[in-house]
């Protein structure tokens, strides 16, 4: 009798079990995120023994939808239709809320990507359905939750099956888990760059529904006029494979040309920035990385005349090698890095520029393998 | 042509994060004891009201929810040139995540009247959600561009610079509408002579601030309290962990001739796979 333990009731939320990925699609091909997310998405599926789907919004799809099943999708609900063309914020908004008003028992999660369609469209979507939503995840996971606060009495009780949302908060110091276990769907957008995608295997079956565009007049108060996509591929940071960033040790706009310099000497490489050079206006935003910025991983990422500060940190520091060029040998970048040169970076970079550009390099490694030999 | 009558800026107040004061040893803030400040994204909000002001004609009022102590950004927007203020302030809000703001702040809106765009922030450093405009958009059926960095008006139509991924866009939005401005927008100016004259004259006489600064609470504005705070908010912070430090393994280069440093880190590192041939 003594040792009782008193259970709380079990709280089950009214869901389907369904995990819905709201798909991207950009320039005629699916956003590397909405892949991500299948991968993610996979795993949570699994863990509530529900079916994963995916939904994809645009014009002239072709192929794209077989493509999500590959990569993971059981279901994908497709709008492919002229009106849809680019995303706007109100015409995308008709679509998903009639789709997920469509369900008897609603989808017991749905994610999007953090872009700026994402952000731009979950927090209308959450709104609409009042439920929770979490910003930017890291993690997600599957669990259970205990919630025993007396000061919200009506929900406490045990909750199965809780989409843990996890975020790093206040710069990265703390990670959060953020859970909204009363009301389903429980949502969430995940950062790009950080879920791992499922191995394409094109024989994965899947089902193809088509959903219903049924635009009312106010869904066209606003209109896309312009795209511009004036940054070469050099600003394609998501996929670059080594990434050359310049802060505000450059000292100068004109830096930022060593810095190009330095990532075309890479095959598939791409060039970034610290806020505070985007801020001084050296370089456009969109080669911003950190928490206000972009997140990227690539396989390597040198960053030069950068201090190191957190919130450039949290946009960068899953990349596999990172590498710093600081001449203040207490610069916060070095608690991080995995290998760091102290010194100028104006005769640094040059002389990293010389060697690959050199022989030298080659002898090294014949006499390496000599040595080995 | 009608033109801009109500300009609404919605700012925040927040903790400072890099001032030491207030960070508990486990990383969270005591925000008793916390320097505070106005959220710095939202200065880019205010000074795009104040250019459409400018510009374009209009009052702007600014708008925030908070403990009493968020007057200070309210007297902060009355410096910098903004005509009136509201402080929506009441126990009954705490723990609100950002569904049951944007609701509370939806209700202020209707309560003041009529406006003919509304800025906000593009995210706080505290919540840091970039969700509460988009929110507050959808309670009002609004249209909204976010990550506005600039605009200009034409024929009450607002043409407004989206930032995006790979580049930007130019979206054509009817007013009334919702802009959440983007950092790369102009840094806020200085603060006007008559605004800072004013705020030193307000500090002074607490009567006359009232008709600057209006205080409200949820029996004003008509918010139905089950949809504010703890009750109101569908999600909660169920737990935190410090996130351990990384480092003291980086390898340092230092002190050699730099040809020997560089050679050193290439042979050392993989970089040069990467290396075009
Ligand atoms: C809410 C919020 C969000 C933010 N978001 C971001 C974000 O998304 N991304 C981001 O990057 N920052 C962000 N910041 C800003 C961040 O806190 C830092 O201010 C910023 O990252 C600093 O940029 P930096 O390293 O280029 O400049 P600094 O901190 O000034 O560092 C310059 C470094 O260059 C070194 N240096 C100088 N000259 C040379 C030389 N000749 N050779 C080699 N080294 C040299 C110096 O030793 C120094 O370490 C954010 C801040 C806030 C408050
Ligand atoms: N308590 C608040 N008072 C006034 N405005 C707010 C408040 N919370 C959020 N906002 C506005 O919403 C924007 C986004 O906030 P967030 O979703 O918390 O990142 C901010 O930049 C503000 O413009």
């Amino acid at each position: 009798m003594s040792n009782e333990i008193k259970k709380l009731p079990e709280i089950i939320t009214p869901s389907n079990k369904e995990v819905i990925i709201i798909g991207e699609v950009d320039n005629g091909e699916v956003k590397p995120v909405t892949i991500e997310l299948l991968g993610a998405g996979r795993d949570l599926a699994n863990k509530l023994s529900g079916i994963l789907s995916c939904t994809l919004c645009g014009f002239n799809l072709g192929d794209l939808p077989k493509k999500l099943i590959s990569y993971g999708a059981d279901i994908v609900y497709v709008a492919d239709d002229p009106l849809l063309k680019n995303y706007q914020t109100l015409t995308y908004r008709r679509v998903l809320i009639d789709f997920l008003s469509g369900f008897t028992l609603p989808p017991h999660i749905v994610l999007l990507g953090s872009t700026t369609t994402g952000r731009d469209l979950a927090p209308r979507l959450a709104a609409y359905f009042e439920t929770g939503l979490t910003a930017d995840c890291t993690e997600l996971d599957i669990g259970p939750y205990e919630h025993t606060n007396k000061m919200d009495p009506e929900k406490v009780g045990l909750y199965p099956g809780c989409l843990y949302a996890i975020r790093p908060s206040f710069g990265e110091s703390l990670k959060a888990r953020i859970l909204g276990p009363w009301k389903n769907p429980q949502m969430a957008t995940v950062r790009p760059g950080i879920m791992l995608p499922l191995q394409i295997d094109n024989n994965r079956k899947g089902e193809i529904k088509k959903l219903s565009v049924n635009l009312h007049p106010e869904d066209y108060r606003s209109e896309l006029i312009e795209v511009v996509h004036k940054i070469n591929k050099s600003v394609n940071l998501a996929e670059a494979d080594v990434i050359v960033s310049g802060g505000f040790g450059l000292g100068r706009a004109e830096g930022f040309e060593l810095i190009k310099e330095l990532a075309d000497c890479f095959e598939n490489s791409a060039t970034g920035a610290s806020r505070k050079v985007v801020d001084t206006g050296w370089i456009p935003y969109q080669y911003q990385i950190g928490q206000t910025g972009k997140t990227v991983r690539p396989k390597v990422y040198i960053a030069c005349g950068i201090s190191g500060a957190i919130q450039h940190r949290v946009g960068m520091s899953k990349s596999g090698l990172i590498i710093a060029i600081n001449k203040d040998p207490d610069a916060p970048v070095f608690k991080f890095a995995h290998h760091g040169i102290v010194g100028d970076l104006y005769q640094i970079i040059p002389e990293l520029i010389k060697q690959f550009k050199s022989n030298k390099l080659q002898l090294i490694k014949k006499e390496e393998e000599k040595l080995i030999a | 042509m009608p033109g801009i009558q109500n300009i609404f800026v919605l700012i925040k107040q927040v903790p400072d994060q890099s001032a030491k004061a207030g960070i508990n040893p486990d990383g969270t803030i005591d925000r008793a004891k916390a320097k505070r400040m106005l959220n710095p994204f939202d200065r880019y909000a205010l000074q795009a009201a104040l250019h459409t002001k400018k510009n374009y004609g209009g009052k702007v009022t600014a708008i925030s929810m908070g403990p009493p102590a968020a007057v200070e950004v309210l007297l902060e927007a009355l410096e910098h040139g903004v005509d009136k203020c509201y402080l929506l302030s009441d126990k009954r809000l705490a723990a609100s995540d950002t569904l049951a703001t944007a609701y509370a702040l939806y209700k202020v809106i209707k309560y003041i009247g009529d406006f003919d765009l509304v800025f906000c922030g593009l995210q706080t450093t505290d919540g840091d959600t970039a969700q509460v405009g988009p929110q507050i958009a959808e309670r009002l059926h609004l249209p909204q561009v976010t990550y506005c960095e600039d605009f200009k008006i034409e024929e009450n139509k607002i043409i407004a610079k989206r930032v995006v991924e790979g580049g930007y866009e130019w979206v054509k939005m009817q007013i009334p509408g919702l802009i959440t401005v983007a950092n790369s927008y102009h840094p806020l100016e200085y603060k006007t002579l008559r605004g800072a004259r004013m705020v030193q004259h307000l500090l002074r006489n607490e009567a006359q601030r009232a008709n600057y600064i209006k205080t409200i609470t949820l029996d004003d504005i008509g918010a139905d309290p089950v949809k504010c705070g703890l009750k109101g908010s569908p999600t909660i912070v169920a737990r935190t962990d410090k996130v351990s430090e990384i480092g003291g393994s980086c390898v340092i280069h230092q002190g050699l001739p730099t040809e020997q440093m560089v050679l050193d880190l290439l042979r050392d590192t993989k970089i040069p796979e990467f290396i075009k041939s």
